[in-house]
């Protein structure tokens, strides 16, 4: 068989990216290192008849566009039961419902006068992610390019962009570098709002909420998101497998070859153009295009020999910064717990319950991240994914996934991520839990934890960095993953990249996958022109 | 009207307040300055504040005064003369040092000596710093075109910056762009491996902000060090002859050789409006004096909220405003010192004596003095930098004895239960404690100590909050965004009434860059 694409690693993107090529009338390769499909979306049976995709607790964003090109059917994102919780203090809980009226009659026993900011922030909040939506479902703006289509593409920005209106421009540009800290404070008053909100601007991020460029991250995380919902906690169907399971009946169905248990050992490269790849099997399969879903570093450090690369260019992709600081414990429960002080806990837990109380906590549990310690007061935030898909776990009984940070994967002192840092975590997190629901301990039948190491060998994700690199304000859009790189083209001709890695970065299902694959199909017809060109001159 | 009526009255002597006074008397206008406190030069001033010990009581040293302001107003020749600060020395908790000298081969020799591997990196991330203070010299001398504006003049503004950009073709662009979003810490990692080199240069990353070397948006300001050096003007660093206020006296000088005339101890109550339009001034005495043009060089809170009624103002500027960031972090102790310091790492009267002295040993060091202060307390070991200005020019204190200035972060101006006397003395106290761990001998050669915090500045001075710069210079409130958006550019909603503080483009540091561009905004849009 002979390939024009090869694919490596079916996660989202990788799957995405296959089949847009496979629909073109490619023929791609698809190998995944693992032997199941699906990547961190996939799930995990972490205890017998226990399923759960740690890293999957955020659905994230599978824009439209890329679900009617990959001809996706029957999925859809289910939001509308998942709100965001604070656990305000035992007993007493801030539910910020997407329906705005709702929100705003919680918020209203905090604070009247931020109930009655609540519906213009979250419409702004809206509005502002809006247009961050029309920039991620494109490739980056090349702002060297001169080219009639870069141009075009250019001013179709800008005419969105002033499309927004005088005082929405202000606001994007004012609030992208800002700390998620101060943009709650130009809005609200009472901390618990404020504490509810604050932890979308640092997910998987090292930094805490008084670092520039959070909000960005805060609006990152309303991409997709109906208007009022704060978190996009939900699934993407309730069928088993959910948006996986389609994407992979997608690929199939449009002629995309998948192998697992295929790790790739190295990409082939031969006079600066790639030529195949090579797998840990020592089999070679030859294809001029690879795109890879893996990390940046992963891609380029770790499978392309570094002879075809610039010294610089190396050096730049050892900076890019992973620091993943993510930690997931998953609780498998013999039944759904209950929240003292709430009637409708299956509700709330369906979405996500958060037990950071203030501002000052999160940034607390940070300081310690930045000295290279588990945070001693950790941010947790749970759901309860089986109350959407009951048949992840055995009859009645139910998994309970806890996100904690931080857990910095580079830690002090050179102690390691082993059994015993791993359980002090995963008490840490039970304890946080257990304030909320004080029978929690009862429950649990089994627990496993993910630490950054656990990832990093699971996923194969560079110091277990959930998003595949940083989302700073230096390393999303045109800097994304590279500046000058973030166009889905590798130095090597004929390598891309088309994971989370590169714009618009993790969070937003098959988004990079579906733009990488539009690049590649451009090149696909370039070199046909090229070619024709050549021999018919 | 009668002789007496002014065309512009400037509100405000410091040194923007002046430096616009001198272009727009330059220009032919008949200008007014008032300042409240009995001398002028707001932050840049010298005070013999014990007898015989003269201090730069607030802004200690000079390095990013625009050359085409010394020119313009022909500075030199009006007393300003600036001595050169030219070595660095980063006392470290081992006994040892790290130090930059005047001569680069000599510091690429100290640098060498701890690691040889960032006395390489040193020379090409010096070439890197250069092009991007060539990048960035263009930008602090152009009034922000609004991109969220339509006007020709916006639309022209935007395109140049656009070219200027691409002028600097995509890999300097690329740096550039980093340099803006990133923090210092970062920047460094990818340089350098040194720890206290890396603390030492992101040390001026945090001057003035409430951010700490981690906190992405301090890289930027690592340029500043090398903005001096491509204007050819002085290098790096300086002292004026005679302390700050030299600087100030120049300016002033010049002002007064166009026509202007200067006034102290005349504090503004308010500025009066007619119909949307300034007429002058009402002093706190009841004395009002006619101008047609008014500006102000205080800091945005009082240029809106204070010298105005708010509202006669659009709400959303005082929104604007209102959520205009402050929170002043930084004080300062000057000492007077019966002999010199004896630094353990560095015994004796060495040449480091005569220039900066930073106590930066650790960039957890940095990082840790800033979580103090984000909790509202003062850092238990501040980050300092240090200069003994005496050793450089011997009449700022009586013979044998010294002077010295110790600029110290962080001491928050909202620390938990508010500055007091014991509060602020328990600081001056944490200050000589950190620095005896490397000067023991402090201590004894303390004569008199003033401690001045960020309620201290904000009382003495007038900058709300205690901040040096006028407002910080984070991201959010920077070129077109600063003060607010849509009003960045020197004008105010009022006819007539303008503002030319470091709370506009592009901000602090004794720059004076934005009186200056405020006086061309000024003289631009008046005809005469």
């Amino acid at each position: 068989m002979k390939y024009d694409a090869i694919a490596i690693g079916a996660g989202t993107n990788g799957l995405v990216a296959a089949t847009l090529l496979a629909k073109a009338g490619r023929q791609v390769l698809l190998v995944e290192q693992s032997d199941a499909i699906g990547g961190t979306a996939r799930l995990l049976e972490f205890a017998p008849g226990f399923r759960a995709a740690p890293l999957g607790m955020d659905p994230g964003w599978l824009p439209p566009s890329v679900a009617r090109a990959v001809g996706l059917k029957g999925v859809a994102a289910r939001h509308a039961a998942a709100p965001l919780t604070l656990a305000v203090q035992p007993r007493e809980f801030l539910t910020l419902w997407s329906d705005v009226g709702l929100a705003a009659e919680a918020i209203g026993r905090h604070s009247p006068k931020d109930a009655e900011a609540w519906p213009a922030f979250a419409s702004k909040m809206d509005t502002l992610a809006g247009f961050l939506e029309r920039v991620y479902r494109r490739p980056p703006l090349d702002l060297d390019s001169r080219s009639p289509r870069e141009l075009l593409s250019a001013a179709g920005l800008a005419l969105a962009f002033r499309g927004l209106g005088r005082a929405y421009m202000t606001a994007l540009l004012r609030t992208l570098p800002m700390p998620v800290q101060d943009l709650l404070d130009d809005w609200f008053e009472c901390e618990p709002l404020k504490a509810a909100l604050a932890p979308a601007g640092v997910q998987h991020l090292r930094q805490g909420p008084r670092s520039a460029g959070t909000a960005f991250v805060l609006l990152h995380h309303l991409v997709g998101a109906p208007p009022g919902a704060m978190r996009r906690s939900g699934r993407w169907s309730n069928e088993p497998g959910g948006v996986v399971a389609a994407l992979e009946q997608a690929a199939r169905q449009s002629g995309v070859a998948i192998r697992t248990a295929a790790k790739v050992r190295r990409i082939q490269v031969n006079d600066d153009a790639v030529t195949g790849v090579v797998l840990e099997s020592g089999e070679e399969i030859a294809a001029p295009v690879v795109l890879s879903s893996a990390d940046p570093a992963r891609t380029l450090l770790g499978m392309v020999d570094p002879v075809w690369l610039n010294p610089e260019f190396l050096r730049a992709v050892g900076n890019i910064k992973f620091r993943g600081c993510t930690a997931v414990v998953a609780y498998a429960l013999d039944r759904l717990i209950d929240l003292p002080g709430l009637n409708n806990a299956a509700e709330v837990l369906a979405g996500t319950v958060t037990l950071t109380r203030t501002r000052e906590a999160l940034e607390r549990a940070y300081d310690d991240a930045k000295y290279g310690r588990v945070s001693e007061r950790p941010h947790v935030e749970i759901t309860v994914p089986t109350l959407a898909t009951p048949s992840d776990a055995p009859d009645g009984k139910h998994v309970l996934l806890a996100r904690m940070q931080y857990a910095p994967y580079h830690l002090r002192d050179g102690t390691e991520w082993d059994t015993g840092q791993r359980e002090a975590l995963a008490d840490s997190v039970t304890k946080a839990v257990a304030e909320i629901s004080p029978a929690f301990a009862d429950r649990v039948r089994h627990r496993a934890v993910f630490a950054p190491t656990d990832f990093e060998h699971q996923f194969g994700l560079t110091e277990g960095a959930a998003y595949q690199g940083e989302l700073m304000l230096d390393q999303i859009l045109f800097m994304r993953p590279l500046p000058g790189w973030s166009r889905y083209r590798m130095p090597v001709d004929g390598l891309y990249l088309c994971g989370s890695g590169t714009h618009p970065g993790g969070g937003v299902t098959g988004a990079p996958g579906h733009n990488a694959a539009r690049e590649i199909l451009r090149d696909f017809k370039r070199r046909r022109l090229r070619r024709a060109r050549w021999e018919n001159p | 009207m009668s002789g007496s009526r002014y065309d512009a009255i400037v509100v405000g002597g410091g040194h923007n307040g002046l430096v616009c006074a001198a272009y727009l008397a330059r220009a032919g206008r008949k200008v007014l300055v008032l300042e409240r406190r009995p001398v002028l030069g707001g932050a840049a001033l010298s005070e013999e504040v014990f007898p015989g010990f003269k201090f730069s009581v607030f802004s200690y040293v000079v390095s990013l005064l625009r050359p085409e302001i010394i020119r313009d107003l022909d500075l030199p020749r009006h007393g300003l003369q600036i001595l050169p600060l030219e070595s660095t020395l980063t006392p470290l908790d081992n006994g040892d040092y790290l130090a930059s000298w005047a001569d680069p081969d000599e510091t690429r020799r100290e640098l060498y000596r701890h690691s040889p591997r960032d006395a390489e990196a040193a020379s090409q991330f010096g070439r890197l710093m250069l092009h991007m203070a060539m990048a960035a010299k263009p930008i602090l001398g152009l009034v922000p075109p609004d991109p969220a504006s339509l006007a020709p003049s916006d639309l022209r503004g935007l395109y140049r910056l656009g070219q200027h950009f691409h002028s600097l073709g995509s890999e300097n662009f690329h740096a550039f762009c980093k340099l803006m979003t990133m923090s210092s810490a970062d920047y460094l990692d990818e340089w350098y491996e040194f720890d206290p080199l890396k603390a030492t240069k992101s040390a001026s990353g945090i001057i003035g902000t409430f951010l700490g070397p981690r906190s992405p948006g301090t890289a930027y300001v690592l340029l500043h060090h090398y903005m001096g050096e491509i204007d050819g003007a002085f290098r790096a660093w300086g002292f004026q002859k005679g302390g700050t206020g030299g600087v100030s006296a120049a300016i002033a000088s010049a002002a007064r050789g166009f026509g202007a005339e200067l006034r102290i101890n005349a504090a503004v109550e308010r500025v009066v409006t007619r119909g949307g339009q300034a007429t002058g001034v009402v002093l706190d005495n009841g004395e009002e004096i006619a101008a047609s043009t008014v500006v102000s060089a205080l800091d945005p809170r009082r240029t809106f909220t204070q010298l105005l009624d708010p509202d006669e103002l659009p709400g959303d500027l005082v929104a604007g405003v209102r959520r205009y960031k402050f929170r002043g972090s930084s004080a300062k102790v000057n000492l007077a010192l019966a002999g010199l310091p004896e630094f353990t790492c560095l015994p004796g009267r060495g040449p480091h004596l005569r220039g900066a002295i930073s106590i930066s040993p650790s960039v957890e060091y940095l990082e840790r003095a800033y979580d103090d202060a984000k909790y509202g307390e003062f850092s238990r070991a501040p980050y300092m930098d240090i200069v003994i200005p005496s050793m450089i020019d011997p009449d700022m204190a009586p013979p044998g004895k010294h002077v010295m200035s110790i600029f110290v972060q962080y001491a928050p101006y909202h620390v938990n239960g508010g500055w007091t006397d014991a509060r602020r003395e328990a600081l001056g106290d944490s200050v000589i404690k950190t620095l005896a761990r490397y000067a023991p001998n402090i201590e004894s050669l303390i004569l008199h100590r003033q401690v001045l915090t960020p309620a201290d500045i904000e009382r003495i001075v007038g900058l709300s909050e205690g901040n040096i710069f006028q407002g910080e210079l984070a991201l959010q409130q920077l070129f077109f965004l600063r003060p607010v958006p849509a009003w960045a550019k020197y004008r105010t909603p009022i006819r007539g009434y303008w503002q030319c503080g470091a709370g506009t483009h592009p901000g602090g540091g004794v720059m004076g860059a934005s009186g200056r561009l405020a006086a061309h905004a000024i003289l631009g849009a008046r005809q005469h």
